[in-house]
């Protein structure tokens, strides 16, 4: 065990760091297929309120969620600076709306701690953890988490 | 085994099934020629037996080979002419066939698997020339349980485990690692490996054979002539040239060079879809081929003579529809031998030809495929299927009575519907001719049947070429466009503004549109996906906010919709909107139109009210992703000319969500709505009933618009909670009484199919239980209101010479449910005492309507004075007009009617501030115009208690105050 955390130890990870609202947060650049400024969504009624619409990228259907609402955050407000992140999830690409994006941030696995259980009101479920930069904090991203249907809730409100 | 050995055995798999594929029909065709026979068949046979053995051999599949073994030595005796076949002889190699089939299908385990049973009947038929009595009794022998033989699993096991590679590094990995924990614990360390390994190998052979299981329902290869592919290849070159023209020219600028360009890639981008769509293609042989043996087997279990005929196999189909269409194509077949076809006996009897005939026919026609399957059997009796579908409760009689000969015989169709006398184990399997409709509307197919008695019946199915590329209608609503299958689409529908209130009526809560006489539901698409109300304004080109709530209402037919625009805005808009309003009336301008497009759904059809109507467009449909999945009123997506998407409706789940049920549900609520309309505009003073049973003996009536709806449920819907019986309807609970709860009639029928009919009390939704026959009438008849009258029993009439009972639902209600009443404000009793109670004069002349006003205006404590007409009442007033707080009178009445007594009262300065309130049947625009005009303060559609109540307490609790 001691040796494998060792090797850990040289591997750093870079981290897409963007702005949801006021918070920083991050997650690992590999998981990240593109980033763009389509913002000619479709809106799809009656779909879950986190969701922002459906877009059209290069011939395939992208569901874009709104990365506030999901944080509970708030809504992003679509402007200049906002952005969509591409994930290329499992079966399909899903779409994050978030207010700004920020640096790459070379980080150190090590020196990521756990998530606060909540961390400027945002709940802590959300995150695998925090990485503290000289001046700034990030929260790291579970994205897995955050593109889990909440299918108890969606489902209730769906039936009959 | 290597990869390669891998390759080798699938091509040894494909290549088997295809040679068992065509041996069956070969069989059959040898069969057919008896002791003629046609050398090349019979070698054609025998050359596929024998390369199956050999192949089979080969891999070290021994049960396979000999069984193909034993094959080939009696194919090879009829090929030498030592032996006849007949029809035991063929049963025999087509059993072999089946079982060889199954055993290349599985190919991992058939070392395993017990053949004796077939070997032993071929080698008996190779040594005696004749097939043995009693295998064709047990035509599938249960397969014998997988030996543990350890060869044969292992050499399965090590099959199974190629294909899954990633497994195998899985297990890698785990055993490298094992070396550092085993070193604590004593322990074999070549035990633990080989453990571990077999229970891998156990689960790689699990998921393998599920991956067999399910390659058998669809392949997931296809085969692709070469010279499509080259023709694939030729035209990616060219759109890959055309690209680089197209970069080229748009660096460069050259505009006139960019249009030829456009051209280009227009052509070869449409070539290229049609040969791709063409990878797609297979013959419709495929599905066929395998009825020959369906219908010869069946017609020999039947005792019947069925020739079977095949045309056009060579069309082709998209391969999701050719997988699709084979089980509803089965279930047909099946039911052409099993109930079409009669007995030689029966055929003989008729002066038929003892052998009977069934066509399957497939070709092309208006850009579908058709398939028609035919029999010169005994055809089907529209009357008796009628009257079956009656006796169902699927239609009424009446309904029966105006149909066609043809749209009784597609009643068959209906769900629910089997005409089957008893179940056989062929076709009548519980499942009829309505699961076969449910899977081609599926595929976005449709089925028409065609009979007649004695002569024969013809079923034909149209199916779509392809499903990946649709033709839709767009619409929009919201500021977004949607798609329509075209298959759904049934007509579109534009009712112009002037139009809108005759054509449009409100029944309980759902809106209907006449349509050539018919009345067909209406659903608003903003309504049931939640999207905020607008309607399109064509001469400023925008689409605004729209606050109409109703498109019509019943009650008075210049609507809700037209009285808001007098009734100040309930939010402040903008401006700009506001100047709208004052300049063009939006009843009068083109804006106010309705767009209604006419969807069908198998058994339903309804018009989706949309604010735009764009054109038809042929669209690509791309699923939605797993956070939409839950959204049922999509069916996809699809992305637009301009780039944007649009989203595809599911019309069938519309209707769903939006409550519309089911065909026989909205028809009846139509019928209903007609009946009560007719009952309004015929006779003016009538009441209109909804007459129904509770038993056999008993029938009862309750006024029709008291009604919101009438459903159809199942006794197990009705779920016995809490001591009070309630179903699930609409997301909540209904409770549920029944009239024996309350009055002494005798109990609710038992039996399985109940009618709830649904009222509005209180603010909540009530169901009465009741049995059919229902109707709906219109009754002048006089109501005797003492001989019959109990709780819950307002009086009884006399309808259609049976005595009829009127139910008062509200004391049924309120003696069932007293708690309900207590805090609804219309019911609250005035607490005064008898002098301070308000006065209120009744002016009617019905003797039936004026004792039921009397009587809830007395129950909530009010005193009453009443008059037959308005002469009467007009002395009345002149007398004691001072005690009088307000008039509540009818209008139609002798003497003097409703409209000349307000206009004396009004018009007298003594009564001009006492309130009238209107009771009436009619609700026709020109008549509130004229109740307003001579000043009557509110409008009540007669007996509807709950609003009438409601406005009584208004107005007297004014008068009083003031």
């Amino acid at each position: 065990m001691a040796e494998s955390n060792k090797e850990m130890k040289s591997t750093t990870i870079e981290l897409a760091t963007f702005y949801v609202g006021h918070a920083l947060c991050g997650m690992d650049i590999l998981k990240v297929q593109e980033i763009n400024k389509l913002m000619e969504m479709t809106k799809v009624p009656q779909a879950p309120d986190y969701m922002v619409g459906i877009l059209n990228l290069r011939g395939q259907i992208v569901t874009i969620i709104d990365l506030g609402q999901k944080l509970g955050l708030g809504k992003v407000e679509i402007s200049n600076e906002s952005r969509n992140i591409i994930i290329n999830a499992p079966g399909e690409h899903v779409g994050l709306l978030v207010s700004k994006i920020s640096d790459v941030v070379m980080a150190n696995p090590d020196r990521i701690e756990p998530a606060p259980a909540n961390m400027s009101g945002i709940q802590g479920s959300f995150f695998t953890g925090v990485y503290k930069t000289e001046n700034k904090l990030i929260g790291i991203l579970d994205i897995k988490e955050v593109l889990r249907i909440e299918s108890d809730n969606l489902g209730r409100g769906l039936e009959r | 085994m290597s990869i390669e050995d891998d390759e080798i055995l699938q091509g040894f798999i494909e290549e088997s099934l295809e040679h068992l594929a065509d041996i069956e029909n070969d069989l059959l065709a040898i069969e057919e020629g008896g002791a003629d026979i046609d050398v090349e068949l019979v070698n054609k046979v025998f050359r596929a037996a024998h390369s199956i053995k050999g192949g089979a051999g080969f891999m070290g599949l021994t049960v396979i080979q000999d069984l193909a073994h034993a094959a080939e030595n009696v194919l090879g005796l009829i090929r030498s002419g030592k032996l006849v076949p007949n029809p035991d002889i063929i049963n025999v190699l087509l059993l072999a066939a089946d079982e060889l089939q199954r055993l290349i299908e599985d190919v991992g385990n058939s070392n395993a698997v017990d053949i004796s049973s077939h070997t032993t009947a071929l080698n008996m038929i190779f040594e005696n020339g004749e097939a043995p009595a009693g295998i064709s009794k047990n035509p599938r022998p249960e397969r014998a349980p997988v030996a543990p033989e350890a060869g044969a699993a292992e050499a399965s096991a090590e099959e199974m485990t190629e294909p899954e590679p990633q497994f195998n590094a899985e297990i890698v990995e785990v055993i490298e690692e094992m070396p550092i924990d085993i070193e604590d614990e004593p322990m074999d360390e070549h035990d633990f490996e080989t453990e571990h390994t077999a229970a891998a190998v156990e689960a790689a052979g699990t998921t393998a054979r599920r991956a067999a299981a399910s390659t058998q329902k669809t392949d997931t290869s296809i085969r692709v002539t070469v010279s499509l592919l080259d023709q694939l290849m030729n035209l990616a070159g060219e759109l890959v040239l055309s690209r680089n023209q197209l970069l080229q020219t748009i660096t460069s600028g050259d505009v006139r060079n960019a249009e030829a360009v456009g051209q280009r890639i227009d052509l070869v981008t449409s070539e290229l879809q049609e040969a791709i769509m063409l990878t797609r293609m297979q013959p419709i042989g495929n599905v066929f081929n395998k009825f020959p043996r369906v219908v010869r087997d069946l017609s020999k279990k039947l005792g019947k003579q069925i020739d079977l005929t095949i045309v056009g196999k060579d069309v082709e189909l998209d391969k999701t529809i050719i997988e699709a269409i084979n089980d509803p194509l089965t279930h047909l077949i099946r039911n052409s031998v099993d109930h079409g076809i009669e007995t030689p006996a029966d055929r003989a009897k008729k002066g038929k030809d003892v052998r009977g005939l069934i066509v399957l026919k497939a070709y092309h026609a208006a850009g579908q495929v058709v398939i028609e399957i035919s029999d010169d059997g005994k055809g089907l009796d529209g009357d008796m299927i009628a009257e079956a579908a009656v006796k169902k409760g699927l239609i009424t009689a009446d309904q029966a009575k105006v149909m066609s000969e043809k749209e009784r015989i597609n009643l068959i169709l209906l769900p629910g519907f089997s005409t089957a006398r008893e179940v056989t184990d062929v076709s009548g399997r519980g499942v009829g001719m309505d699961v076969v409709k449910t899977n081609l509307d599926q595929l976005g197919g449709s089925i028409e049947m065609d009979s007649e008695v004695g002569k024969g019946t013809t079923i034909s199915i149209k199916l779509p070429l392809t499903l990946a590329i649709i033709p839709c209608q767009i619409v929009m609503t919201g500021g977004e466009r949607y798609a329509i299958p075209q298959v759904n689409l049934e007509e579109l529908l534009r009712i112009p503004a002037a139009k809108v209130k005759e054509r449009v009526e409100r029944v309980g809560d759902a809106e209907v549109v006449r349509l050539r006489g018919n009345l067909l539901p209406l659903i608003r698409m903003a309504d049931v996906f939640g999207i905020d109300p607008t309607y399109y304004d064509p001469v400023q080109d925008e689409t605004l906010p729209d606050r109409r709530r109703n498109v019509a209402d019943r009650r008075s037919k210049s609507t809700p919709l037209f009285k808001d625009e007098d009734a100040p805005p309930a939010e402040p808009r903008s401006g700009e909107h506001d100047r709208k309003r004052s300049g063009v009336e939006r009843r009068q301008s083109a804006s106010s139109a309705l767009n209604i497009v006419v969807v069908s759904t198998g058994a339903m059809k309804y018009g989706l009210i949309v604010d735009r109507l764009h054109d038809s467009e042929e669209i690509v449909i791309k699923p939605l992703g797993r956070h939409l999945q839950q959204c049922q009123g999509y069916a996809g997506a699809t992305i637009m000319g301009d780039g944007r998407i649009a989203l595809i409706l599911d019309v069938s789940n519309i209707a769903r969500m939006a409550g519309l049920t089911s065909l026989d549900g909205s028809e009846r609520a139509s019928e209903l709505a007609e009946a009560a309309k007719e009952a309004i505009t015929k006779s003016r003073d009538k009441q209109s009933l909804l007459t129904f049973s509770s038993s056999a003996h008993e029938h009862f009536g309750v006024p029709l618009n008291q009604v919101e709806r009438v459903e159809k449920i199942k006794r197990q819907d009705i779920e016995e909670v809490g001591g009070r019986r309630v179903m699930q309807y609409r997301g909540g609970s209904l409770p549920l009484v029944s009239i024996d709860e309350v009055a002494s009639v005798m109990p609710l029928d038992d039996r399985d199919d109940l009618l709830v009919i649904v009222f509005r009390l209180a603010g909540k939704d009530v169901g009465l239980l009741a049995i059919g026959p229902i109707d709906a009438i219109e009754v002048s008849a006089d109501i005797d209101d003492i001989t019959l009258k109990q709780p819950g029993i307002m009086g009884s009439a006399i309808i259609g010479s049976r005595t009829t009972m009127l139910v008062n639902i509200f004391e049924i209600m309120k003696i069932s449910n007293p708690q309900w009443f207590e805090d609804h404000a219309a019911y609250a009793e005035i607490q005064a005492d008898e002098t301070q109670a308000p006065t209120i004069l009744i002016v009617e002349d019905s003797n039936f309507f004026r004792n039921q006003v009397k009587g809830y205006m007395e129950e909530a404590g009010f005193n009453v004075i009443e008059a037959e007409d308005g002469r009467v009442a007009w002395n009345v007033l002149e007398q004691q007009g001072n005690d009088i707080t307000m008039v509540v009178t009818d209008i139609e009445m002798p003497n003097m009617d409703g409209f000349t007594l307000t206009e004396k009262v009004k018009g007298d300065k003594r009564f001009q501030h006492m309130p009238v309130i209107a009771l009436t049947t009619l609700a026709a625009d020109e008549d509130i115009a004229r109740g307003k005009a001579v000043g009557v303060d509110e409008y009540h559609i007669k007996l509807d208690k709950e609003r009438l109540m409601e406005s009584v307490h208004r107005y007297t609790k004014a008068a009083m105050a003031a």
